[in-house]
């Protein structure tokens, strides 16, 4: 009778966070589980094939190290509530992966997390051999708290080739270039851009996006810092009408609500030519390769976001995810371990592993290794993309703390389907709580 | 007699005790079993089901975000929630999906299993095969049906007459739609299942007598089937009611609560506020809601169709 254990779980799942806590020991990963031990670091990250890398800088580390270091992994979805549920107590990582920005604001908040700058005093390579639009992500409170890893994520916009050039349209440079792209590709019966609207955050890019080419990277900033009365400025809702005027021309059909990235929905789209373009982060090249190389090979083309005229943002800056970031809880055992961990961050072996998978990694020394890289041109694009941009926004469902992601969600595609106005919109962006 | 009293007659029987009109202790000396039969799982429940439960009711009148030592908060939440617009929808989502599935499964579980009931070997076959959807996760059938579902390259992008341009996920009514049909598809087998018992212990001789008298198939169905197989109605109906307050693997995967927050029930919206949004408070003061709602919904259910009285359809008693 499975429905009876729902009703059961239903009452539970509230105080199951607290017997999550318990449980939480035995799921801790790999490794022994007694945590804490005098010797050790463990180090916290989010489970997927980036993994593989990471496990290997550990072995490195632990070579050389007194101090081992213990790699425990999280399986994707779960990794922020799991990581939110262990940080405060006995089973909490010495290090963890996290985006930066508001996903650690509540940890910095709670007292829980180490400012790096005594690390950076005794290391400045801690910083200096870091891009700096992406170190400035896990800037909270105007004091450090994360060392880049893995790689960086821009969001581009990838179009197909062959539809495009079908159309007889060119990849558009400006705001307008796109309407007038959008209005011949649908009269040739494509749908201009895929967007898988059912998972949400691909539709939150098109507001982070225009937001910053109108109201330029002010405007968020100021927001997430508690500035509400942003949202209702003229170039907020300048914003929300150039949107309106693209989501009117149909450029994202009339089903994108029902359309996914997460399953494959609209990249499989672009791919087989049903749709012109679509807006993602760097990581749909590595998504289509799997599923459709002879695509990636011939036909997948990719720029940047079209530039809007006397807007207020400089057309180089990005939006997306500038890295992940290692922080520190301010209660380990080890800082001088932790630091030297650290340090493998911007160390050749980590940007060739990285790079070797795919990854993009954000230190000065990754040019020397591009060539290296799955697809060298794809990789150096987006390296000099990152590099010359003034600033790298990282996606508002991360900047906002975790509490503020259901909202801008539904605000986002309530505004999207017609569901809700401007003032709606605006006033969901303002009920948000402060990063 | 009902379908749930077999099993107690063996019990009974066992006990050589207990029949009804016979009270007290026998002389003998072969008692019920005692109390002490029940104290594993009495703890089990205590541990899992209680200890949780006061602890959700302890955290609704507190502030956590499962960082730290949670903090009184007093009715803030409680006050919060009744102002929330989205969670007055969603508990009348909650009700809305539960009455859905009740008025869509109720008929097909009961035609299918009446009809199952029959001896023949093809149907015991066919029954099987019904059966299968009941085995599969949640999980898989909706991430099955959301495939096929899609629009572009689904089932809907090759009947376009039917399902328009497909964007059944991205309108309420459609979202809703596909919601019910799912779990309709996923739980039929289940109360199939259990009307095709029932049906098979309505006592042959109810039939061979509305033959006698002339009454046809469609007459014995709604005079004789339909009458017998009340109670077994009515615990189908509770299951269906509990399943259908408490549906939420179907939304985390069709439709994560949206579009907007017009598929979002209680269930998920407690989810959303613990895991998402880290508000354990609030999480927890709409999960004792539901309970509340859930019991009051199956005492109401109980007391009109007089389930509580017990009332047996055996012929005669």
């Amino acid at each position: 009778m499975k429905r009876h254990a729902r009703l059961l779980r239903t009452a539970l799942v509230g105080g199951a966070s607290l017997a999550m806590t318990l449980s939480l020991t035995a799921c801790g990963g790999s490794g022994d589980a007694t945590a804490g031990g005098s010797d050790t670091i463990r180090v916290l990250v989010y489970g997927d094939a980036a993994n593989k890398v990471e496990k290997r800088l550990v072995d490195t580390f632990n070579k050389t190290s007194k101090v081992k270091a213990v790699l425990d992994t999280i399986p994707g979805a779960d990794y922020q509530a799991k990581l939110q549920t262990i940080i405060s107590g006995k089973q909490a990582p010495d290090v963890f992966f996290n985006w930066g920005g508001g996903s650690i604001k509540p940890y910095v908040d709670a007292g829980l997390l180490m400012p790096l700058d005594d690390f950076i005093a005794k290391d400045p390579g801690l910083t200096s051999r870091f891009l700096p639009s992406v170190m400035d992500t896990a800037v909270v409170n105007g004091k450090p708290y994360g060392v880049p890893m893995r790689g960086t994520q821009p969001v581009l916009l990838f179009s197909n080739k062959k539809v495009l050039a079908d159309a007889g349209v060119t990849p558009p440079r400006t705001w307008d270039e796109l309407l007038a792209a959008v209005k011949v590709l649908k009269a040739k019966g494509v749908i201009p851009i895929a967007l898988g609207g059912g998972d949400k955050w691909p539709t939150q890019m098109w507001f982070q996006y225009v937001y910053d080419r109108v109201a330029g990277p002010g405007h968020f900033r100021k927001a997430v810092n508690g500035d509400k009365s942003v949202w209702a400025s003229a170039d907020s809702r300048k914003a929300l009408g150039m949107l309106r005027e693209l989501i009117d021309a149909g450029a994202f059909g009339t089903n994108y609500d029902s359309v996914k990235f997460t399953d494959g929905g609209s990249p499989a789209l672009l791919a087989t030519g049903k749709a012109a373009f679509e807006l993602m982060g760097s990581w749909e090249y590595s998504t289509l390769q799997e599923a459709y190389p002879d695509f990636v090979r011939n036909d997948l083309g990719y720029g940047t976001f079209p530039t809007v005229e006397g807007g207020k943002g400089d057309p180089d800056n990005l939006v997306g995810n500038p890295n992940n970031f290692y922080s520190v809880l301010k209660r380990t055992r080890h800082p001088e371990a932790v630091a030297e961990f650290l340090k493998l961050m911007y160390s050749d072996e980590f940007v060739k592993s990285q790079l070797g998978i795919g990854n993009l990694p954000t230190t000065t020394n990754t040019p020397e290794f591009l060539d290296g890289s799955a697809n060298p041109a794809y990789s150096t694009y987006q390296y000099d993309l990152v590099k010359k941009a003034p600033v790298f926004q990282l996606s508002w469902d991360q900047a906002y703390p975790p509490a503020a992601t259901t909202t801008i969600y539904q605000a986002v595609q309530q505004f999207f389907n017609g569901q809700s106005g401007p003032d709606a919109f605006i006033a969901a962006m303002q009920s948000l709580p402060a990063a | 007699m009902t379908t749930a009293t077999p099993a107690a007659t063996a019990v009974d029987g066992a006990a050589k005790t207990g029949r009804p009109g016979r009270r007290g202790r026998p002389a003998t000396g072969v008692g019920r079993p005692g109390f002490a039969w029940a104290a594993p799982a009495a703890v089990f429940f205590g541990l899992f089901a209680l200890v949780p439960l006061v602890l959700v009711v302890v955290l609704s009148f507190a502030r956590w975000n499962g960082l730290g030592s949670p903090e009184f908060a007093g009715l803030e939440n409680w006050s919060r929630l009744l102002d929330d617009p989205v969670m007055v929808k969603s508990l009348w989502l909650s009700l809305l999906l539960t009455v859905l599935g009740v008025v869509v499964q109720t008929p097909i579980s009961i035609l299918l299993g009446v009809w199952a009931a029959g001896r023949q070997r093809n149907r015991a076959v066919l029954s099987a095969v019904y059966f299968v959807p009941l085995l599969l996760s949640i999980t898989a059938v909706s991430v099955l049906w959301r495939a096929v579902l899609d629009p572009n390259f689904g089932i809907p992008s090759q009947a376009r007459w039917l399902f328009g341009d497909g964007n059944l996920l991205g309108t309420q009514a459609g979202a809703l739609g596909v919601l019910v049909f799912v779990s309709t598809w996923q739980f039929t087998p289940l109360h199939t299942l259990i009307y095709q018992g029932a049906a098979r212990a309505v006592p042959e001789v109810l039939y061979q007598a509305a033959q006698i008298d002339g009454a046809g198939r469609v007459r014995q169905f709604f005079h004789i089937t339909l009458p017998q197989l009340r109670n077994t109605i009515v615990t189908s109906m509770i299951l269906m009611v509990v399943g259908g307050l408490t549906t939420f693997d179907t939304i985390l995967i069709l439709t994560q609560g949206g579009p907007g927050t017009d598929t979002t029930n209680s269930a998920y919206y407690m989810y959303q506020k613990a895991f998402k949004s880290f508000d354990f408070g609030a999480a927890s003061a709409i999960a004792l809601l539901l309970v509340l709602v859930a019991t009051l919904v199956s005492l109401i259910l109980v007391r009109l169709t007089g389930y509580d009285r017990m009332r047996s359809t055996m012929e005669g008693v």
